[in-house]
């Protein structure tokens, strides 16, 4: 009787050993294991397609370079969280990422809030982020560090090309409307700094609007703002909240009004694609790529393929998380090895071509310096959507903040 | 609440439970570790909760304020450099406890669905607050940045940003709340609190002044909730608004009602549910809530007792039989 | 142009607290999954012009099937829990509110979805001076006609007169020979058909989304308690109240607008418990 107890426990004992040992070492090494990105972006809720069209522009990247022979002769593979915009959500999906899945690389990031509350934790979780979209200066500013790294154009370069235009339009009396949170904020303030500089006899009334995200009703912000009677406002709703402005805004004759019209988002596929041709024309609207933009062979080349495979005009969202996969690309292979830190030494001082232009990644306070294109929307038969007509672009030399000015200290 | 189970097996099972506990994050790994904090301090939440509903009878739908100011506090405190993270949460407790007091005076006067809506008001009170006053609790984007120090001084001093070493700071917190709320039932003041519950008339009849127990109950509810909520804004070094919306408020209110409101870890139960299946389930999708609803509706209908409660109450029939029919000697 | 706004604005919000407080009145049950059904009526909506490119049919369409889902939940899931304590049905609904608005999801995505207002209600008129759009003003008519329809029918048929025996006295009503279930079924289906039509106008106006159920079914609390619970002119006073403070305080007090309608249910609890309109039994 002793001895078969003695052996059960030995078998359960044994037993449990082997399924320690397995579950914490995971799988069997190969020799071409993938190299895992992690990738964070709004999959649900207001924001759902730009989230969408960037896993599109990832996805293709992603293809791209794997048909080529992947990075090093290893294939990339990448998870994909949805943050839904809430950073306790985003915060929990990159932990996961980062210890469960053992993601070599972060990508992603839409909203500048869950960027600002995540964006720290990266000095615990010790891996590189390349946010793709997310434009609050703070994370290459004020808030800035060691493993966060952005491909896209930022808060303070769009609202200087804002500015500037602005100044050209000859509205004097400015206010805003712009979602309650950080982006929306920093847009009117950084509004109000730069549009000053350029032009000293501008004035910025008390009323603004501030709606929080996703409200289902802006009825009541934009009777206010008419009733305030400004000469410009500056709007800086994004993706679904703007699509749903637009919609309640033009059957209230805000865009017949007297005042000039700036959005800073404006010229996101995402919402041109939903409005048609709803979407008002002869506004100025910016975006952080234009796909008519530049005639590159690598731009042709990227807009052929993701209409080839998506059946639309790719959106910023889509060529700015493309652009990070191939960034990653060559950072990796410039370190030479898929380590962490090397990565992140790599990326400092990288300089690519990718579809938005010719980019180089700051090595003080790890922001791209690149191009930033806005127009004037306009209809074009031989296009389903409204299109940018004129389009004036701005080097990145012009525009972007010396990094002493950015409050970044690494 | 005898117990279905003699002393000394429930002892056992007492000390079995503190050594899982303690030992786990031995065996399992990094994001579990960080998944196993979360639901001990949705655990003390949970359980404070329903100290107010399963032992008082009051269903609140605005816990999450306490939760919230808890950790709106802690989080301030923390990103200015307070020097003494312990302390930061015990003032996030203090200020949570407060608020319960204001907010528990006006609502123990009602009953039932009122009490619930006029909680539920009180909650997203707070979380208008929070939201909009921008330039104190950084409105819709919270605080954030926070920074863990070390506990301790010079050659004791403790990384706790570690997600193992976390792990312990919560884990005893988890402990101590456990057993003083466990005292707190067990004590003639839960007795009373049990009976305002079983039948408010009568035990009002007896001369207890039920608006006094119930603002108690209501307060020492609110003061651990505040606790758990300092906990909860270290754990994801951030606080933000939605700690306050009446989605979170629900949350102990599911846990509870999964695990039990009856018996005391029903709660905790409750917690280690929920997160292991919106663990399991968001392996493939997305869409995990309609899991939980789909297990809700049964639960309500079928097995009101909860997870545990029913798990308890079929045990305690088996064991009740068996100690009629076997020898004198064990008793339940 | 603010008050039209906060007008409109209301009776959305009325068409949907009616049915909660009538619910509630009746079966005395706090339809937490009201908002859910609200938005199914906008998803069935868009569904229905998607097929028939017709938002009239889906008028009909829409309100119809959501009463259909109502009657399975109240039959299947609701009567079981009727003796039970207020909590229980509180947490059943909340249950199928966490289903509902899970399952939109899974069959609609999880982005948002947009319905265009039928073409003869799609213009703009001019107002006053400032330009209004057609299909608000629509909204700003048939919501009263609904109103008065409802009002008519709980005044004048047999029916209605039911349903209120039912809901001022359960026991002597199923005494007198009414049949109480089938009643409770009918009358769940009836405020499912109402949040149903809210969903189907509401959908024109603001995009559709997974979140729309959770952000109606607090204000709408708000309005039945203030108007009183189960009562029905109470439900229209309190949705044009909170209709116009939600307009006003837009413009007019930015930042504390969002706390206005809770400090209102407070007090309205704390002074004045059954509402400012209710029957007192």
């Amino acid at each position: 009787m002793r001895g078969k107890r003695v052996f059960t426990l030995g078998l359960v004992w044994v037993a449990l050993s082997v399924m320690i040992a397995v579950f914490s070492l995971g799988g069997v090494a190969h020799a071409k294991k993938p190299i895992k990105i992690g990738s964070v972006y709004i999959l649900s809720g207001f924001a759902a397609t730009y989230g969408k069209f960037a896993q599109n522009g990832l996805k293709l990247a992603v293809e791209e370079i794997n048909k080529a022979g992947g990075v090093l002769g290893r294939p990339l593979k990448v998870t994909f969280e949805d943050s839904r915009a809430k950073p306790p959500v985003a915060l929990r999906a990159f932990r996961k990422l980062v210890y469960e899945e053992k993601v070599d690389a972060l990508i992603g990031l839409d909203s500048s809030g869950v960027a600002l509350s995540v964006v720290p934790v990266l000095k615990e979780l010790k891996t590189p982020l390349i946010i793709t979209h997310a434009a609050t200066p703070d994370v290459t500013g004020k808030k800035c560090n060691r493993y966060a790294f952005r491909v896209s154009a930022n808060l303070s370069q769009n609202v200087q090309v804002a500015a500037r235009i602005a100044a050209k339009t000859g509205a004097k009396k400015w206010t805003t409307i712009g979602p309650d949170y950080a982006f929306g904020h920093q847009t009117w303030e950084y509004f109000q700094k730069y549009l000053k500089a350029i032009d000293p006899k501008t004035s910025f009334m008390t009323t603004t609007a501030f709606p929080k995200i996703a409200t289902e009703d802006y009825t009541p912000y934009i009777t206010t703002i008419m009733n305030a009677k400004p000469d410009g406002v500056i709007i800086s709703l994004w993706s679904g909240d703007l699509i749903n402005f637009i919609r309640q805004a033009k059957k209230l004759g805000f865009f017949k009004g007297n005042f000039k019209v700036l959005m800073t988002l404006g010229a996101a596929t995402e919402v041109l694609y939903a409005l048609k041709d709803q979407m008002p024309t002869g506004i100025w609207v910016g975006t952080r790529y234009w796909f008519m933009a530049n005639n590159s062979s690598v731009n042709k080349r990227f807009v052929k393929a993701y209409k080839r495979k998506y059946h639309v005009y790719p959106s910023y969202n889509a060529q700015n998380a493309y652009a990070a996969a191939y960034v990653l690309k060559a950072a990796i292979e410039k370190a030479g090895k898929v380590d962490k830190e090397a990565i992140v030494k790599a990326l400092e001082g990288l300089k690519i071509e990718v579809p938005v232009g010719k980019i180089k990644i700051r090595a003080g306070d790890h922001q791209a310096l690149l191009d930033v294109s806005w127009g004037k929307t306009a209809a074009d038969p031989k296009y389903p959507i409204r299109i940018l007509k004129p389009i004036v672009t701005f080097k990145g030399s012009e525009i972007t903040p010396k990094v002493s000015e950015t409050g970044c200290k690494k | 609440m005898g117990g279905v189970f003699s002393k000394k097996r429930a002892l056992a099972l007492w000390a079995a439970g503190l050594f899982l506990v303690l030992g786990l994050p031995f065996i399992i790994n990094t994001y579990m570790t960080l998944l196993m904090t979360e639901i001990m301090i949705m655990g003390i939440f949970a359980l404070s909760f329903n100290l107010l509903f399963g032992y008082t009878g009051l269903l609140s739908f605005g816990h999450a304020a306490f939760f919230g100011i808890g950790g709106y506090i802690t989080a301030f405190l923390m990103i200015h450099d307070f020097p003494s993270m312990p302390l930061a949460i015990l003032v996030g407790s203090l200020v949570a406890t407060l608020a319960a007091v204001v907010v528990g005076y006006f609502s123990v006067k009602l009953d039932e669905i009122y009490f619930a809506i006029l909680t539920l008001g009180f909650g997203m009170m707070f979380y208008t607050l929070a939201h909009q006053w921008r330039s104190v609790t950084g409105g819709s984007d919270g605080l954030t940045g926070l920074v863990l120090p070390s506990l301790g001084a010079g050659f004791l001093s403790v990384n706790i940003s570690t997600p193992k070493s976390f792990y312990y700071v919560v884990a005893c917190l988890f402990v101590f709340t456990v057993a003083i709320l466990l005292r707190i039932v067990r004590s003639s003041f839960g007795l009373v609190l049990m009976s305002i519950r079983e039948n408010k008339e009568r035990t009002a009849f007896t001369g207890i002044d039920i608006r006094a127990y119930r603002l108690a109950s209501f307060v020492i509810s609110g003061l651990f909730a505040g606790m758990a909520g300092g906990l909860f804004a270290i754990f994801d070094r951030m606080a933000s608004p939605s700690m306050l919306h009446w989605t979170a408020s629900a949350e102990p209110v599911l846990m509870t009602v999964l695990g039990g409101a009856h018996v005391f870890l029903g709660p905790v139960v409750g917690a280690v549910i929920f997160f292991l299946v919106e663990y399991m389930i968001t392996k493939f999708t997305d869409i995990w809530m309609i899991f939980l609803g789909a297990i809700l509706i049964p639960l309500v209908i079928f097995f009101p007792e909860g997870v545990l409660g029913t798990i308890l109450a079929k045990w305690g029939k088996k064991q009740h039989i068996k100690g009629e029919e076997g020898a004198r000697g064990e008793h339940s | 142009m603010n008050f039209l706004n906060g007008v409109s604005l209301g009776m959305l919000l009325f068409l949907i607290s009616i049915g909660l407080t009538i619910i509630f009145g009746v079966l005395g049950v706090l339809n937490f999954a009201h908002g859910s059904l609200y938005m199914l009526g906008a998803y069935f909506c868009f569904q229905a012009v998607s097929l028939y490119q017709n938002f009239w049919v889906a008028m009909i369409l829409s309100p119809f099937i959501v009463a259909v889902v109502g009657g399975i939940i109240e039959m299947s899931l609701l009567r079981p829990v009727y003796g039970r304590d207020v909590s229980f049905q509180l947490l059943l609904t909340f249950g199928v509110l966490l289903v509902l608005d899970d399952a939109v999801r899974l069959i609609w995505g999880s982005g948002y979805h947009i319905v265009d207002p039928p073409e003869a209600l799609n213009g703009i008129v001019h107002v006053y001076g400032f330009t209004y759009p057609v299909y608000s003003l629509f909204i700003l008519f048939i919501g009263p006609l609904i109103g008065l329809g409802l009002w008519g029918f709980f005044r004048l048929t047999l029916w209605g007169k039911k349903i209120r025996a039912a809901s001022m006295d359960r026991e002597m009503a199923a005494g007198v020979g009414i049949n109480v279930n089938r009643l409770f079924t009918g009358v769940f289906m009836f405020g499912a058909w109402l949040a149903g039509i809210g969903g189907t106008l509401a959908a024109p106006l603001r995009a559709i989304g997974p979140s729309m159920g959770e952000k109606i079914i607090i204000e709408s609390f708000i309005v039945v308690v203030i108007g009183g619970l189960g009562s029905f002119p109470g439900a229209f006073v309190g949705a044009m109240v909170l209709g116009v403070i939600n307009a006003y305080g837009a413009q007019y007090l930015p930042k504390a607008t969002m706390a206005l309608p809770y400090i209102l249910l407070a007090i309205i609890l704390l002074t004045k418990p059954r509402g400012l309109l209710s029957r007192e039994a």
